[in-house]
């Protein structure tokens, strides 16, 4: 036990100390504050836009020579940002206006159903012309009753005629709960793939440099294994922490910009529960990896041999990955592969995750799964820390897997 | 204290690594492990060590099964290497922590040991700014920085220059005469004959000989002759075909019994002008030479 502490005690310093993993976290950090105050730093500029100048000139014109007040109203009406000016002028003068920045945009009636819309740059947010169409076809529908002889009271009070509608959800709101579902299970594929080959690299450095002959002789393979397992999935969760809770901070102070982004707000807005089983599957999962990665690690002779040795690891993990997330892209987190996926140990805090956050799943399913979770990582931790004592003395080149499983029987 | 290999074996698949090792190493004296490469030295030191246990054989310390809770090792392995990239007093604080001290213990007995060993200076350096000789010094402290009782030096004079050699030696002393076990494990035997009271050799997985250096080395037939002397070419002469002339410039005289050696020495010495005349003794490298060449 003692060993145990000294060896994450060290390991967790390494890591503290480490310039990478400072900087990344810092980086992310910076990012994230950015990211969050965004709304504000954007709105700062809009205001500054609004209040020196004045509003964006588009000019009308109609090819007939006739621009009914009425027209001319529902468009000031509609396009409430732009001062609308009618004109006389051509489509082609028009035009050259807007190319040379003389006025923002112009609109060009051919007949009183088309027009063309007439604009330098056409920004990606342009909405304008849905909003002139859909104004037309209000005054077309107005005009077509009132020929057909309804009086105008009727008409207004057959257009203010509107269905209601409530949602009952006797399960989760998929659309509400997919955007942090996906912000966890893409976490906890880069935390583990990242932190995996770290423990990994960790064990071939000590290998390649022979500090193991040393480490072997002082430290039972146990305590090594499991001190820098703990003190990577320490290291990580204080990265994630430091993110994560910048993020909700930043969100905290902006939250009255991020009100109307539903995205946004809706990641915040993880329940509690929710919450929990997240830091469940977390460190199951990543636990569980670690010690795979660690094991992989003992096996190799130098730093470069971890790829290979890995990489039928690394293989199940991006299956699993692949199979959570086109599921829940199709919509169906239930679907059979899920169900699978989800007791299976190495897929399950992933898989799992999913369908708790984005279906209803029975209790004792969840328990299962977690208890599976639960019994495998030990038992993998424990294997691998044989691996591990057994791998640490195999030098040249990385050893098949039925070398590996040999050796640990035999030790 | 008194360290026993019991008829130790140990076979990694098929391939039977040890065949049965026997010996004894007493406390306040050096004990030398010899053996060509991949003879089985480095197998008998890690299940000394409890690296992995034996098929069948035990370690007794005291005439009783080692119990590892209580008997201490330091350790310096052939392979040397720390941590490259780290801080030296950080990593020896994490070696002797892993050793059991805790850290105040730690940090003084590792300033007496750099001090020791004049590395001092390099207390907060990163462990690859310094030079090979001076790495394996600090290698060093952690072998000692836990006051052990058995203390494995596996080529511990390689790399050393002869000023650090001589500290080494000194240290070594030092400890040996604190009454400890210091298992030495070298190539360089002239190192060997200066320390180690008692010697094993493995070839093949067994020990081909072992005991007291002093007494092997009795063993030889004492019929051989060395002679240092200006007259080398009357001697030749007179003791033809018993006098070989060696390169060195010594002759070398084989007689056909031990017994003669009192009457040919006065001989020589009434006769001709003598520098020096000693029975011959073989060196450890022969010794080692000549039961290791056939057989690995």
């Amino acid at each position: 036990m003692k060993q145990f502490k000294t060896v994450l005690k060290f390991e967790l310093k390494g890591y503290f100390k480490n310039k990478i993993f400072l900087g990344t976290t810092m980086l992310f950090m910076v990012l994230i504050i950015g990211a969050m105050f965004l709304p504000q730093i954007a709105g700062y500029f809009k205001n500054n836009d609004s209040e020196s100048g004045e509003k964006e000139v588009i000019l009308v014109t109609s090819e007939d020579g006739e621009l009914s007040q009425v027209l001319l109203s529902t468009l000031r009406q509609s396009l409430s940002g732009y001062e609308i000016i009618s004109t006389d002028e051509s489509g082609e003068e028009i035009g050259e206006k807007v190319q040379s920045g003389e006025v923002w945009g112009g609109i060009v009636f051919t007949s009183p159903t088309d027009y063309k819309y007439y604009v330098d740059n056409l920004s990606m947010y342009d909405s304008n012309t849905e909003v002139i169409d859909e104004a037309l076809k209000n005054m077309r529908q107005i005009d077509a009753m009132i020929e057909s002889g309804i009086s105008q009271e009727e008409v207004e009070e057959i257009l203010s005629v509107k269905s209601n509608h409530e949602v009952i959800n006797m399960g989760k709101d998929q659309m509400q709960n997919f955007f942090y579902t996906y912000i966890m299970i893409f976490a906890l594929y880069m935390v583990i793939m990242l932190y995996g080959q770290m423990v990994a690299s960790n064990v071939a450095t000590e290998k390649s440099s022979r500090a193991m002959e040393l480490l072997v002789t002082s430290v039972s393979p146990t305590s090594m294994m499991f001190g820098k397992v703990i003190a990577s999935c320490l290291a990580g969760f204080v990265q994630l922490f430091s993110i994560f809770g910048t993020a909700f901070i930043c969100f905290s102070i902006n939250k009255a910009s991020w009100e109307g982004n539903m995205i946004i707000t809706s990641m915040f807005g993880i329940p509690a529960d929710l919450l929990v089983y997240m830091m469940i599957f977390f460190i199951l999962g990543f636990f569980i990896y670690a010690f795979l990665y660690g094991a992989i690690g003992s096996t190799a002779t130098r730093l470069e041999d971890i790829n290979t040795t890995s990489t039928p690891l690394t293989l199940l993990f991006v299956g699993a990955f692949l199979v959570v997330m086109l599921s829940m892209s199709s919509g169906n987190v239930d679907n059979i592969a899920m169900k699978i996926c989800s007791f299976v140990p190495f897929t399950s805090p992933m898989a799992m995750f999913t369908r708790i956050a984005m279906s209803t799943v029975p209790f004792y399913q969840i328990l299962l799964s977690i208890v599976v979770l639960i019994a495998s990582t030990v038992g993998v931790g424990f294997l691998s820390a044989r691996i591990y004592r057994a791998g640490v003395l195999m030098y040249g080149n990385p050893p098949k897997l039925g070398t590996i499983i040999k050796a640990v029987f035999k030790s | 204290m008194v360290l026993e290999f019991k008829d130790i074996r140990k076979s990694f698949g098929e391939k039977k690594v040890l065949k049965g090792i026997n010996l004894v190493a007493e406390g306040g004296s050096a004990f030398g492990l010899l053996g060509r490469n991949g003879a089985g030295k480095t197998t008998s030191i890690r299940i000394l060590m409890n690296v992995f246990p034996p098929n069948s054989g035990e370690v007794l310390f005291d005439g009783k099964p080692i119990n590892y809770k209580n008997v201490t090792f330091g350790y310096l392995p052939e392979e040397r290497g720390l941590y490259a990239k780290k801080k030296i007093i950080d990593q020896l604080i994490f070696f002797a922590e892993l050793k059991g001290m805790n850290r105040s213990e730690a940090i003084s007995a590792i300033d007496y040991w750099l001090d020791r060993l004049q590395v001092s200076e390099y207390r907060n350096k990163k462990l690859d700014t310094l030079s090979k000789g001076n790495q394996q010094k600090v290698q060093l402290v952690t072998a000692l920085v836990h006051d052990p009782d058995i203390i494995i030096l596996d080529e511990p004079f390689s790399g050393l220059d002869p000023v650090n050699a001589m500290l080494l030696k000194d240290v070594v002393n030092e400890e040996i005469h604190k009454g400890k076990i210091v298992l030495f494990s070298s190539h360089q035997m002239n190192y060997i004959e200066e320390f180690c009271h008692s010697i094993a050799i493995i070839n093949g997985g067994e020990i081909v000989v072992s005991g007291d250096l002093n007494e092997i080395k009795r063993r030889y037939p004492r019929n051989r002759l060395i002679v240092r002397s200006q007259m080398n070419d009357r001697i030749l002469r007179d003791y033809e075909p018993k006098a070989e002339l060696k390169e060195n410039g010594e002759l070398f005289l084989t007689l056909d019994s031990p017994e003669e050696k009192g009457e040919v020495i006065r001989h020589l010495a009434d006769n001709y002008d003598i520098d020096e005349v000693k029975v011959f003794e073989p060196s450890l490298n022969d010794i080692f030479v000549e039961y290791t060449k056939d057989r690995i």
